[in-house]
């Protein structure tokens, strides 16, 4: 656990599954039960297909992938984080332009580049929640 | 377009861009507005319609109270004694190009005569974007836990891609804000006015979200604008020499995104769609624009609105900033930033683009006034989900 004081995130009736999975270290993401691709955040409406009933069911992620961007975050708006910290945009192999950000456990002196594979890692912020995070693959 | 070259700036005024201002916002409205009025010859009475866009652009924690932080369309008809019949407000994103295509849109179809469309932006005290939140509700659950917050995160993550793919030199990024600043110090409302700022200035300016350093976000300011807009028919009969709207383009992706996620390729596939809108409808493509005003909020917007409106290459903005491409004082520049834009003036959400078409247009532009310029394009905010009105200096 560290940096006590961070914002923590309040589960919904569409979100609870995503969460409780988090704290288990774990990721599920919506899947629509019409065209059966993955979206995320989940919305009210199936962003793939448009349907009205997308009935998400919650599926299990490898959470591997690969980085699209980054930005290295010296200062926050929020309270709670410390500085510099190294956020990922992750594009998830489960899916073309699926996309996760997420913190760069691996921290501000990791060499990175586009398309470099991260697999998942969570940080603990406090008992029973955790969110999602990357860190890079070693090198083949 | 229907509504092409029939609807014409006829006004404006605009008050000082100050950091901090002693006035309140609503008061400074009123003035300007009356100021706006008068300069096109008319009396409040004569103005029957009421346009803005009125977000107060900021992440953090502050009250958002009409006629204190911002000031709707409502409050300022309220304030100057006038009964509307019309008052609207655009509440999309690229809020200036959305407010003026409604109000050219209110003249057209007869809704009102005389539309004035005013733009004020509030700097409240203490730091704009920070946010004291505990607790991550909604939308923002899926990226405030992980420390993904505010726009300065969101357009790092943008230019990081374009850094990366391009190869674009941090250099070529501050021959971009001291172009900014350089023009911004000529002009006498701006809050950077007598201030530009030099290369070796930006280059020691540390990062805040890398790439992006503070000196690549416009300055929070407060500050007022208001345009008076009618018929061209009408503008015929006053004092002005009137600028017309050609026409007019706003986006929006389709793409389904994490909050303030911008990824460079939306940002471009939607903008080369706004762009395409902006010259069917305005009938001049990208040669013939004399004054293209790009939107610089952070400066990397104006590498993606170059791109966008076919300025230059995809990709090769950074190329034509660095060799000087973009200098205004060159007569083979292309003068995207000679209004100073937001970074040479101050966080006026799309102002300082539409108020240099329109001085310039109108030959109202003093000691900077351009020579052979016809046309001009306004942007604001982003490619993808912003908005461009063309500009000119006759009905074609």
């Amino acid at each position: 656990m560290s940096e006590p004081g961070r914002p923590l995130p309040v589960p919904d009736e569409g979100s609870e599954a995503f969460w409780s999975a988090a704290a288990r270290h774990a990721l599920v993401l919506a899947r629509c039960a019409r065209c059966a691709r993955l979206s995320h955040p989940p919305d009210v409406v199936c962003p793939h297909c448009g349907s009205t009933e997308p009935g998400f069911e919650f599926t299990p992620v490898d959470g591997s992938g690969s980085i699209r961007s980054w930005t290295v975050m010296r200062q926050s708006f929020l309270p709670g984080f410390d500085v510099p910290f190294v956020l990922v945009d992750v594009e998830l192999a489960a899916e073309p332009d699926l996309r996760l950000i997420g913190r760069l456990v691996d921290g501000p002196g990791a060499e990175l580049r586009l398309g470099a594979p991260v697999r998942l890692a969570f940080e603990d912020l406090t008992p029973g929640v955790a969110v999602p995070a990357f860190t890079l693959e070693a090198a083949p | 377009m229907a509504s092409s070259n029939r609807v014409a700036v006829v006004g404006y005024a605009h008050s000082d861009v100050q950091r901090h201002a002693d006035t309140t916002l609503g008061v400074s409205t009123v003035q300007t507005a009356r100021r706006a009025i008068a300069d096109a010859g008319l009396t409040p009475a004569d103005v029957d319609g009421f346009v803005t866009a009125s977000l107060f652009p900021s992440a953090g924690a502050h009250a958002a109270v009409d006629g204190i932080s911002l000031v709707s369309a409502n409050w300022l008809a309220e304030h100057l004694g006038v009964n509307p019949n019309y008052a609207a407000g655009f509440q999309g994103f690229g809020q200036l190009p959305g407010a003026v295509a409604m109000a050219v849109n209110a003249v057209v179809s007869g809704a009102a005569d005389y539309v004035l469309v005013h733009r004020a932006l509030h700097n409240p005290r203490g730091s704009y974007h920070a946010n004291p939140m505990t607790e991550a509700r909604g939308d923002q659950q899926w990226t405030v836990p992980q420390g993904y917050f505010g726009p300065l995160a969101m357009i790092a993550l943008t230019y990081t891609e374009y850094v990366e793919r391009y190869g674009a030199a941090r250099e070529a990024m501050a021959a971009v804000v001291v172009e900014a600043r350089k023009n911004g110090s000529r002009i006498p409302w701006s809050a950077w006015r007598s201030r530009p700022l030099s290369v070796e200035e930006y280059l020691a300016e540390p990062m805040v979200n890398d790439p992006i350093c503070r000196l690549d976000c416009d300055l929070p300011v407060d500050g007022v604008a208001c345009f008076v807009f009618t018929s061209a028919e009408r503008a015929r009969d006053l004092p002005n020499q009137p600028v017309y709207v050609a026409g007019y383009a706003t986006g929006a992706p389709v793409r389904h995104r994490l909050p303030l996620h911008w990824p460079l390729d939306d940002i471009m596939d939607v903008g080369a769609q706004t762009a395409r809108r902006l010259w069917e409808r305005s009938g001049v493509g990208p040669s013939e624009v004399s004054l293209p005003q790009v939107y610089d909020g952070f400066s990397p917007f104006v590498y993606l609105w170059m791109e966008s409106l076919s300025l230059c290459p995809v990709g090769e903005a950074h190329r034509v900033v660095l060799e000087g491409g973009i200098d205004s004082d060159r007569t083979d520049a292309l003068p995207v930033l000679s209004g100073g834009g937001a970074l040479g003036n101050g966080r006026m959400h799309g102002v300082p683009q539409m108020l240099e078409c329109y001085l310039q247009l109108s030959g109202r532009a003093g000691e900077r006034q351009r020579r052979g310029v016809s046309v001009g394009v306004a942007c604001h905010s982003s490619p993808h989900y912003g908005g461009a009105v063309a500009y000119s200096n006759e009905p074609f």
